[in-house]
């Protein structure tokens, strides 16, 4: 790549822009923290001078600096709407300044509940995904019993969970348990018919080269069954964690004491907006960090696939 | 004793109310150390043959006997190629060998059987791939990796179902001489017993101590022949043979002969 091509992006132009206009003078008569922006933009210009220099392929230079250039254009907008000419409610909408010195100030409690959150996702999301996955490999290994749970695991998958909450909260004895219980059924049965829909449609051929190798049940079922149905068992993964993350944050907001649903919830019914946007922009890295490890874990049990 | 006896084997098939007959009283036997191929049009019932020598389907009358003993299943004295899927996808080259080898030698450590494996796809050319997948090779290259699973194995008997039918014809005639060249060895150790089932007249003469021609609709034995040629063989020098030709030329008659009196027309020009 060229050193025009590699630096001369509307990126740069866009962060300059940002710095430029903290000097419009403010009409805002609170502290509008605009060093947390300036800060924070300059750390990512850093960022995104580094990629530029190191990075080998143009499509991911351009990429990335759009991803760049979509934050930088957010925080002009934002900026000028709220600080500099006040068009929106300061009640509702805090300029971004104060947001991120809100979530510095909060940096802990912050911590504390991602882990809440989070830890509930894993367990019941690993615990479904093992059981499912075990359950459905040898479901679909017998035709009829797999052909009949395919049905009545559709069905059943296409209850919404949420309405399993009463159960929940009439069996089990905390908000926690309810919740682990909840994340297991929303993931169990997509993995389940996922499973079950890769086993029974695994190459008859594959499963023959297999059969004259003279393997063992249990070698046939782990070693060849189950990698040839990976790719239909990570769509039932992938929807069970997609549902999950929403479940989670919506259970918190309803009756958690804590968590990142129990963090926007709590501080929404204060009128503290400045810190329900640190709770949606948290919830949203989380989510952005998990599907993207979750990605490259799947892209790398596939990729002997293409 | 032979290596294989094949003793009146006969196969149904009812699909949706119609029967048919794939195979009719089939019999002839192959003795150990011979490479004998099935020969014959699509349809003649060669791969049902060969799917019932791999213990993965059965007849519905007669038996396969193998040293004398009745063929009842899948066995770690054959080892197959298929012309599609012999190998895993989701196994490197070299992990699809060291698994065959590791079914077949379930004392080998997994060092051991990578070992093995990585000789035998030496032997085939193609150690410089051994980490590739299946989808990063050739078809002629995945069916290398094949050919040196079922060699590294090391079967008594090697079944093969037109393993180079998907191949392009220049690669084809390279593998032809690479299995040739494998299996004839060096004449220290003995000769695996080999079925190779193909419709190319040519690969069978080049390949074969016996050809088995079938006819279609019942599968049917049609003659059994004697390949007259020494070993060990060369393509180029064996072409050029009046011998050759003539031996080509009486198959290809026999070949078509077949197709001509089923069809029962004269008007049939070739």
């Amino acid at each position: 790549m060229t050193i025009k091509k590699r630096y001369l992006r509307t990126v740069h132009f866009l962060f300059l822009a940002l710095l430029l206009i903290q000097l419009i003078p403010n009409q805002l008569n609170t502290e509008t923290y605009a060093h947390y922006v300036v800060w924070f933009a300059v750390g990512v210009e850093i960022l995104t001078l580094l990629v530029s220099s190191v990075i080998k392929k143009p499509a991911g230079l351009t990429l990335f600096a759009d991803i760049v250039s979509f934050i930088y254009g957010l925080l002009i907008a934002w900026t000028l709407a709220t600080a500099k000419f006040n068009l929106l409610k300061p009640a509702l909408f805090p300029p971004p300044g104060r947001v991120f010195w809100q979530l510095l100030g909060d940096y802990e409690k912050i911590i504390t509940n991602i882990f809440s959150s989070v830890g509930i996702i894993l367990q019941g999301y690993l615990l479904a995904a093992a059981v499912a996955i075990l359950l459905g490999l040898l479901l679909g290994s017998s035709e009829r019993l797999g052909s009949a749970a395919t049905y009545i695991a559709k069905f059943l998958g296409a209850i919404p969970p949420i309405v399993y909450i009463p159960y929940g909260i009439a069996l089990l004895p905390t908000f926690r348990s309810v919740s682990v219980f909840v994340i297991f059924l929303a993931t169990f049965w997509p993995v389940l018919a996922g499973t079950m829909s890769g086993v029974m449609n695994v190459d008859k051929r594959t499963l023959d080269s297999a059969r004259v190798l003279n393997v063992s049940r249990f070698t046939m079922l782990f070693s060849v069954i189950l990698p040839a149905s990976l790719p239909q068992i990570f769509i039932g993964c992938n929807q069970g964690l997609t549902v999950s993350f929403v479940l989670l944050t919506s259970a918190e907001m309803i009756g958690a004491q804590s968590g990142l649903g129990y963090y926007i919830k709590n501080y929404s019914d204060f009128g503290d907006y400045t810190r329900t946007l640190v709770g949606l922009i948290v919830i949203g890295i989380v989510i952005v960090v998990i599907s993207f490890g979750f990605n490259k874990l799947q892209q790398y049990l596939l990729r002997w696939k293409h | 004793m032979s290596k294989i006896e094949i003793n009146h084997l006969t196969v149904d098939y009812t699909e949706k109310k119609n029967s048919f007959t794939a195979l009719k009283d089939v019999s002839f036997s192959i003795e150990e150390g011979a490479f004998v191929s099935v020969i014959g049009s699509s349809g003649c019932g060669k791969s049902t043959l060969l799917s019932i020598l791999e213990g993965i389907n059965f007849p519905t009358s007669g038996e396969i006997l193998i040293d004398g003993a009745p063929v009842t299943g899948t066995g770690t004295d054959r080892g197959v190629v298929f012309q599609h899927y012999s190998l895993f996808p989701w196994m490197t080259a070299r992990k699809n060998v060291a698994f065959g080898v590791k079914q077949v030698n379930k004392s080998a450590s997994k060092a051991e059987s990578l070992q093995i494996a990585d000789a035998f796809l030496e032997k085939v050319g193609l150690e410089r791939f051994k980490n590739k997948y299946p989808s990063q090779l050739s078809g002629g290259m995945q069916q290398r990796v094949a050919i040196a699973r079922a060699l590294a194995m090391n079967t008594d008997i090697l079944l093969m179902d037109e393993p180079f039918g998907a191949i392009d014809a220049k690669n084809r005639t390279v593998l032809q001489e690479l299995l040739l060249e494998l299996w004839e060895g060096d004449g220290t150790s003995p000769r695996k017993t080999v079925v190779f089932v193909t419709h190319d007249i040519d690969e069978a003469i080049l390949l074969s101590d016996k050809i088995v021609m079938m006819t279609a609709h019942p599968g049917q034995v049609y003659k059994e022949i004697d390949v007259p040629f020494d070993r060990p063989r060369n393509r180029a020098q064996l072409v050029q043979t009046k011998e050759y030709n003539k031996f080509r030329n009486k198959l290809l008659a026999m070949f078509y002969s077949d197709i001509v009196n089923k069809i029962g027309g004269e008007e049939v020009v070739l």
